[in-house]
């Protein structure tokens, strides 16, 4: 299955201390690192490919250079943020890194803080993960009494310091921007673009957010050099991924493939294939944002962005790899994930603030068998009317599984509205538990 | 510069704009409801989405947030664009209890004028709406019903960058998000009624308007505040000679979009028990003209050397203007005066965004009348001369309170029952600032305007009218009755007003020229 650069030291005991992960090779690329020009560094990350492994799929050597030069933002200090809130149901990769492997995280957060001149950086971490922050806390106290973090790292003059900051356990802090204004100690809501964080972010100097597994595989990257990293997994997408299998599969779990293997491979062998031999029925490949597939378009697609978007118009996403049978009620399993956008709503903008939760309640009737046809035209026409209209990107990750369950399902919605109506009458839905509930 | 088209409007405004305001340059309204001129950008409610285009096509972006630069294009006319502006609208109301019957917002509530204007569907809300507390006492001056709330965060704003006590907040997420406060906290601050001001619906009201009066019976006259020497600009909102409010009126020189609470509630005293209703003579009720001719009488006995005048820095430029013309043309010789200070004699608190310590609207218009005529004396010359005058003629100001010493026999002319007017041997009603045309000078010198919106109530008439009535009984009347007239000659003979005309103030007012350097004698020897 190819080598192992995220996951390498998960299986060997005491992994999460330093003296392992010092012996399985981790800081090893500190000293190598601090020795180059930071220029040098951001363009081995550009050349290797690597893309932002929180969902865009953004190019992470791109991102690093959109950082003003020092000319340019005078004595404004550079940030650098790792984003560990990973909250979207499905995906549950990130974790890991952090339990499993911390060292080695903190390992690839020095040598992004060097390469972007950075001196304060922050690892924000999902408020329910207290106890992944525990062992965090631990390792980055190894890493400054062993003197790679803090003053004068490792004798080579750099100065950099790590915080471990635990958020307060909501979704939408993972957003990039929302992340920021947390962070900052406002409430946790996304910010206008532009500005863009990379120009004016945390206490509105530049900042880089880059996800946890992102940041994980710079040493490696480092290391082996750009076109080691471009030797694996596609043209457009190099490296490995991380991808969190849940549902109705025998195996799941967190696997690291390359990318690019055909998916019906990845569900069939690695996953090994659907729960008590029942058929697939959908597969939705990049956490609950995207976009759900049919068992037909898992046949078309292989592990990568660019062929899960040509061939299902879905994404990768953060890799939270969700299977589910021929048994899977598809209405309530759209409800199920509606419930859970209506609660994390930011409440900021106005399409995604009443929609997210009208939605929800027109999808409960329609599960609970008191919805008309005319109701799913209206679910179809929130949903678009809530796409890309809104501060940030949550309002489209709560229309997109909506419109692709309506499209791709549709006859599963048209039975539950065409029951003959024994009573097709306004009822009160489930209520939805208040953030502070 | 920046060259922006709007449709097919090619406008040029300064560089970076807001594109808000550059279409309504170009003639072109976008709704909108959390973007205000003078808060920061929330980008919020997403009604001001206009189409641009792009590499890849046309996108929409909330205009808002847009900044004019040279070449940028949108178009506020699109399908797309109304689609979205009904699609907000519907997202907006769907949560929302629509009690506009007995909502105060109603007739001035951007959620019925757009939904008449972009919404029109028929409502597809079949579920519970989502309720909220309704009725909340969160100050002196504002009841908020936060189930009507459209979430905005202008109110959160304005707590924020405006007055910086920053009590409102929204709180918890998704539809149950709902504006408030912390438990206990209170409005405490003299700026609250613009919180009903700027709220675009009915969420944040104000509790001495409230169930007054429909607002589509109000008219609206552009006035000026004249609570203290900043001159906040307000419209004056009445009904058939009733004045029921005070709105800040936008003048982004002076007062921005705001104005204080304690100048927002001073319409009360219009029709308030403190005003002037009659003239009097020693204590008895008698007309106006009576009273006229008395003092006419009085001031020919006490003789030119035995009489003063005091301009009033709560009166109009007209009155004192008038009140100077007819002494030099009548009296000549009598000496005339300003006090200055606040009325009851007491030192007043100012603060550092509108309200002044000084709580009269003309000082700096008494100060130039004063320094145009040369001859004219402060409070200290006043003191010195009391023991020589006979009777003291006083337009509007409590020269009693501000002097603090025994006055001889008083002629008041104006509009409250201060301790001066209570205290005069004869007085004359004089109308309300609301109820007269004229101008005011603020403290930065800005020359404003306040127009007659009611008529002026029992008696009373403008100070210019008194005075000019008493010139003709004194043999020449100054012939300031009309006001414009009173004002050009003023201006043309003030040096400082020179080139200003009463037409010509306009909405915003006009600056005095700046005051002419006058070289210090001897000042060229120590350099
Ligand atoms: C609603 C929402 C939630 C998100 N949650 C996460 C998250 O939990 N973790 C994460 O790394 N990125 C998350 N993102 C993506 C971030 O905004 C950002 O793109 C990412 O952290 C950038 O890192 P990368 O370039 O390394 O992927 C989320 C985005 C949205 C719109
Ligand atoms: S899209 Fe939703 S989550 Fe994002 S800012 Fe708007 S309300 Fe908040
Ligand atoms: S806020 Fe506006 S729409 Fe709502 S009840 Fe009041 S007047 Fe009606
Ligand atoms: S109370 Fe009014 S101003 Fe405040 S957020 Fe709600 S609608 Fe906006
Ligand atoms: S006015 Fe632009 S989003 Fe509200």
């Amino acid at each position: 299955m190819g080598p192992k650069i995220l996951s390498a030291n998960w299986d060997v005991p005491g992994s999460h201390t330093l003296e392992v992960a010092r012996s399985r090779g981790v800081y090893s690329r500190v000293a190598p690192a601090l020795a180059m020009k930071p220029a040098d560094i951001t363009q081995v990350v550009k050349d290797s490919g690597l893309r932002g492994r929180g969902g865009a799929g953004f190019p992470t050597g791109m991102k690093w250079s959109f950082v003003p030069s020092k000319e340019k933002r005078g004595d404004k200090p550079v940030y650098l943020l790792c984003n560990a809130d990973e909250s979207e149901p499905g995906t549950f990769k990130d974790r890991y890194c952090m339990w499993l492997d911390p060292h080695l995280l903190i390992e690839g957060m020095i040598i992004a803080a060097w390469a972007l001149d950075c001196h304060t950086a922050y690892i924000y971490i999902r408020g329910e993960f207290r106890f992944i922050q525990a062992r965090l806390d631990e390792a980055v106290a190894e890493a400054y009494k062993a003197g790679l973090l803090g003053k004068n790292i490792l004798g080579s003059g750099f100065d950099f310091d790590l915080h471990v900051h635990l958020g307060a356990g909501a979704y939408i802090c993972g957003e990039e921007t929302a992340l920021i204004s947390s962070l900052e100690g406002e409430k946790g809501q996304p910010k206008l673009k532009p500005p863009f964080p990379a120009v004016e972010g945390a206490w509105k100097a530049p900042t880089v957010v880059n996800n946890v597994e992102t940041l994980a595989a710079v040493p490696w990257i480092l290391e082996h050099g750009a076109a080691a990293y471009k030797a694996l997994g596609t043209e457009k997408a190099p490296g490995t991924k991380l991808f969190s299998v849940s549902g109705h599969v025998n195996k799941p779990g967190v696997y690291e493939i390359p990318m690019g293997m055909p998916m019906r491979q990845f569900l069939d062998e690695v996953c090994g294939g659907v729960r008590g031999g029942k058929k697939l029925k959908a597969i939705i490949p990049g956490g609950s944002s995207v976009p759900v597939m049919t068992a037909a378009e898992v046949d078309l697609c292989s592990m990568d962005y660019e062929s899960i978007n040509q061939n299902a118009g879905s994404y990768l996403g953060s890799g939270g790899f969700i299977v589910m049978d021929e048994t899977t009620d598809m209405v309530a399993a759209l409800t199920n994930l509606l419930r859970f956008y209506a609660h994390e709503s930011c409440g900021q903008c106005t399409p995604c603030r009443e929609g997210c939760g009208w939605m929800y309640q027109i999808l409960c009737r329609v599960r609970d068998g008191y919805a008309t046809p005319e109701d799913l035209g209206t679910l179809r026409d929130l949903a678009d009317n809530i796409h890309s209209k809104t501060i940030c990107f949550f309002g489209a990750s709560a229309a997109m599984p909506v419109q692709s369950f309506l499209t791709k399902f549709r006859d599963e919605f048209l039975e539950r509205v065409q029951r003959p109506a024994a009573a097709v009458t306004v009822m009160a839905s489930a209520p939805i538990p208040s953030a502070g509930a | 510069m920046a060259k922006v088209k709007i449709n097919d409007t090619e406008i040029e405004v300064p560089n970076g704009t807001n594109m808000i305001e550059a279409a309504k340059l170009a003639g072109e309204e976008i709704p909108h409801y959390c973007y205000h001129p003078h808060l920061s950008i929330a980008g919020n409610c997403r009604m001001c989405l206009v189409e641009t285009t792009t590499p890849r096509g046309p996108v929409l972006e909330i205009a808002c947030n847009m900044q004019a630069r040279d070449g940028l294009a949108i178009r506020t006319d699109t399908a797309q664009v109304l689609h979205m502006r009904k699609s907000v609208m519907e997202f907006l109301l769907v949560n929302h209890p629509l009690d506009c019957p007995i909502c105060d917002q109603s007739g001035e509530c951007r959620l019925q004028d757009y939904y008449m204007e972009h919404g029109q569907y028929d409502s597809r809300g079949l579920d519970p709406k989502v309720g909220k507390n309704k009725r909340q006492d969160i100050g002196d001056l504002i009841v908020l019903d936060a189930e009507r709330c459209v979430q905005c965060s202008r109110c959160e704003r304005f707590g924020d960058e405006v007055t910086g006590t920053g009590e409102l907040r929204l709180m918890n997420r998704g539809d149950h998000t709902e504006i408030g406060m912390f438990p206990g906290d209170r409005l405490s601050h003299n700026y609250q009624g613009n919180l009903a001001d700027i709220c675009p619906v009915g969420a944040l009201t104000n509790k001495d308007f409230r169930f007054q009066r429909r607002v589509w019976y109000l008219k609206e006259t552009a006035s000026v505040c004249t609570g203290c020497a900043t001159g906040c600009n307000i419209q004056v909102c009445h009904q058939e000679g009733e004045v029921f409010r005070y709105l800040p009126r936008r003048n982004d020189q002076v007062n921005k979009s705001w104005m204080c609470d304690m100048g927002r509630l001073s319409y009360q005293e219009i029709a308030g028990l403190k005003r002037i209703l009659k003239a009097s003579v020693d204590g008895k009720a008698v007309e106006p003209d009576v009273a006229t001719g008395e003092i006419a009488t009085r001031i020919r006995a006490a003789g030119a050397a035995g009489v003063g005048f005091v301009l009033g820095t709560r009166a109009t430029n007209e009155a004192n203007w008038a009140l100077l013309q007819m002494v030099r043309a009548n009296v000549p010789g009598a000496r005339i005066f300003v006090v200055e200070g606040n009325d009851g004699g007491q030192a007043a608190q100012g603060d550092t965004l509108l309200l002044s310590g000084d709580r009269n609207p003309n000082t700096a218009g008494a100060r130039l009348l004063a320094r145009h005529d040369g001859n004219v004396g402060d409070r200290l010359a006043l003191l010195a001369a009391l023991p020589e005058l006979k009777l003291l003629v006083v337009l509007e100001d409590d020269v009693l309170g501000r002097l603090g010493a025994a006055l001889p026999p008083v002629v008041f002319f104006g509009a409250f029952k201060n301790a001066t007017a209570q205290a005069a041997a004869i007085v004359v009603p004089t109308a309300h600032p609301v109820e007269q045309d004229g101008s005011y000078i603020n403290r930065q010198d800005r020359v404003q305007r306040v127009r007659r919106a009611v008529n002026p109530v029992g008696e009373s008439a403008p100070a210019y009218v008194v005075v000019d009535r008493l010139g003709a009984r004194l043999g020449k009347a100054p012939g300031t009755q009309m006001v414009a007239a009173a004002f050009n000659g003023m201006a043309r003979a003030v040096e400082r007003m020179r080139g200003l005309e009463f037409k010509g103030l306009g909405a915003e007012g006009r600056l005095l020229a700046p005051e002419a350097v006058t070289a210090v004698p001897g000042a060229e020897a120590s350099t």
